[in-house]
């Protein structure tokens, strides 16, 4: 059964992996040329989105989903863009890190409002999203800001190097996802994924679990944050920007292989369909077709993917 | 006499009494703030906005009971809004017709996907949205070109006043309130639509069609959002693609206040009629206090959560 299950994760990332690179050789030969530079637009286009598909994902898989992660990274963004505006690369370092600590925070108090309430987390996270957006609003009123130069380029790359935003990819996932993967509160995730009720009795600690789930995805928020920061050095806090974001980073999750009732996932696969969902509407433009039918593609691509995963998932369980 | 006696003593929980509570005090503090809020006039107006969000309310409350939510709630309003207005330069009956099969068609899409395909409610749905996003995004500039005024009739029918604060909307509002609460509490299939959402599964395996009922429960929130959406549009004059993107949070906020689970088969809409309430009169309340929109959604937030968080205590204690 266990290999079962593993095998048909493998396939969901293999098959992910050759769509994005279909659409990645698609989109390469739309270009007059692909060199670095090009990688590096592409990987600059779809770093913010990625990270926070990967804090999705991280949530769900634990059982749980964040509506509020969007408005999150928004918030981040602000925070970091307003108080880095102008200043030198320590003091930016600084505010990083503090915006970093504060989307740890939000997420924190997300998960420990949503064990102790009892309330179902969609609704929880609705109404975090709420103020969440308000408090953006409130500490960015219009958009604007900016970030030290130098450090900005430690995320966005100076000139044609690729490497930055890859390695702003690659950091969290090698350092924050596999520790968490390997460690105590990566299987009592996946366990409370599975069946909460079943976590808790074979003793896991599911209020702590679930704080600590929610944290990490905070933080993947923030980096978003701050990478969209480092990106467009500015912010701007427009709630249905946000709101899009949430709702491509849970599409990202699923395309990516995440199970909606968690318990199954990886946070590779997120990531390549994150550049799925970025390479759609990029393509259809360069053949000048309004970008309005790449909503509507990707919002039918992502329903048949959980269909085909729904039906593999039945047959799966009948053949066991 | 008795059997009014009857239904406030077994059909009203405590919950409801609670939320009423809320309400009247919520009224009382919005109403010292400005005395305005007092008067004839006022309350007429407030229940003339709170209208749209409180049928949007209805649909989905149907949804919900039956364990599943509906994300494309706003599109499909703004969707119904669109066709009334730009195909009723062919007549006021074509246009409806129109937006009626509109959201015949996409509930039931999302009712099939949801009920056969299994897909999930909230994925289903959420791409559903984005689809006609993109789909209208197309439209108003090709098969949607024209005019995006409502007509006359309806733009009376959704904000005209009979005598305050009596107005059309209240009328078409009430009419909806007592078919639903029909379908849900006298009828088989609102009966069906709490045993799906409590448990499919022992549904299932008494007979119930399960997908049926997820059908008829989605293609009923779709019917009811284009109701809203007409509403809205006429309300508002003319019909934009963000017309009621502003409406889908706040109508889930007020069924969940209103004390319907969101996994199912618990609630019904007396508690979202309330809900629809006490979010209108929070509105009126904030643009009063004249505060920032950044003040204002905090607080909404805020209260939001608070209100849920103490329909959970209630709820948990009276058990």
């Amino acid at each position: 059964m266990m290999k079962i299950l593993r095998l048909k994760e493998r396939a969901w990332t293999i098959g992910i992996t050759i769509l994005f690179l279909i659409l990645g050789y698609w989109r390469a030969s739309q270009l007059p040329r692909f060199g670095s530079y090009e990688i590096k637009t592409i990987l600059l286009g779809v770093l913010p989105i990625a990270l926070l598909a990967m804090g999705q994902s991280i949530i769900i898989i634990g059982g749980g989903i964040n509506l509020a992660l969007g408005p999150e990274a928004a918030l981040i963004n602000c925070i970091t863009a307003k108080y880095a505006n102008g200043s030198s690369f320590g003091k930016t370092l600084f505010i990083v890190l503090l915006g970093l600590l504060v989307s740890i925070l939000v997420g924190a108090i997300t998960g420990w409002i949503i064990s102790t309430s009892g309330i179902a987390d969609i609704v929880v996270t609705l109404a975090t999203s709420f103020i969440i957006i308000g408090l953006s609003m409130f500490i960015l009123p219009n958009p604007g800001g900016g970030a030290n130069g130098d450090f900005a380029h430690l995320i966005s790359g100076k000139g044609n190097s690729f490497l930055p935003p890859l390695l702003t990819f690659l950091i969290p996932y090698l350092f924050i996802w596999l520790p968490l993967y390997r460690s105590r509160s990566g299987i009592a995730m996946f366990a409370m994924g599975s069946s909460q009720d079943a976590a808790f009795l074979s003793g896991v600690d599911v209020k702590r679990t679930r704080i600590k789930l929610y944290a990490v995805g905070g933080l993947f928020a923030g980096l978003s944050g701050v990478t969209l920061t480092c990106i467009t050095l500015s912010a701007s806090a427009i709630a249905t920007i946000s709101t899009t974001a949430t709702l491509n980073s849970v599409a990202a999750a699923v395309l990516g292989g995440i199970a909606l009732t968690g318990g199954v996932g990886g946070l590779l696969g997120p990531a390549l369909a994150s550049l799925v969902i970025y390479f759609i509407p990029v393509i259809m433009l360069g053949y000048g077709i309004d970008p309005a039918y790449s909503q509507m593609i990707q919002g039918a691509l992502t329903v048949l993917v959980v269909m085909a995963g729904g039906f593999l998932r039945e047959r799966t369980k009948r053949s066991a | 006499m008795n059997a009014v006696r009857d239904y406030l003593k077994n059909r009203v929980s405590r919950s409801i009494w609670a939320l009423l509570g809320i309400l009247i005090l919520l009224y009382v503090i919005t109403g010292l703030v400005d005395h305005f809020f007092f008067t004839i006039p006022s309350i007429g107006v407030t229940l003339q906005l709170a209208a749209p969000l409180a049928i949007f309310g209805a649909a989905q409350t149907i949804v919900m009971l039956t364990g599943g939510i509906d994300l494309s709630l706003a599109m499909i309003a703004t969707g119904a809004a669109f066709f009334v207005s730009v195909k009723s330069s062919s007549g006021l009956g074509i246009g409806l017709l129109w937006s009626l099969g509109f959201c015949l068609l996409i509930g039931a899409i999302n009712g099939i996907a949801i009920g056969v395909l299994k897909v999930n409610p909230l994925i289903m749905t959420l791409g559903m949205s984005s689809i006609l996003i993109g789909f209208f995004s197309v439209g108003v500039s090709t098969f949607l070109k024209g005019s995006s005024s409502v007509p006359q009739f309806l733009i009376t029918l959704s904000s005209g006043t009979i005598v305050n604060p009596i107005s059309w909307p209240l009328i078409v509002w009430i009419v909806i309130s007592i078919m639903v609460l029909y379908l849900l509490s006298r009828t088989g299939l609102g009966r069906l639509i709490y045993a799906v959402g409590d448990n499919a599964r022992a549904a299932r395996l008494a007979g119930v069609k399960v997908w049926r009922v997820q059908l008829a429960a989605y293609i009923l929130c779709a019917l009811l959002a284009g109701v809203g959406g007409i509403m809205l549009g006429g309300q508002s004059g003319a019909v934009a693609i963000s017309l009621a993107s502003s409406y889908l949070l706040p109508s889930v906020a007020a069924v969940v206040i209103g004390g319907t689970s969101i996994m199912g088969g618990m609630g019904g809409y007396t508690g979202s009629i309330l809900g629809a309430l006490i979010l209108a009169c929070l509105s009126y309340l904030l643009a009063t206090l004249n505060s920032s929109e950044a003040v204002k959604q905090m607080v909404y937030g805020a209260i939001v959560l608070a209100l849920a968080w103490t329909y959970a205590r209630i709820s948990a204690k009276s058990k």
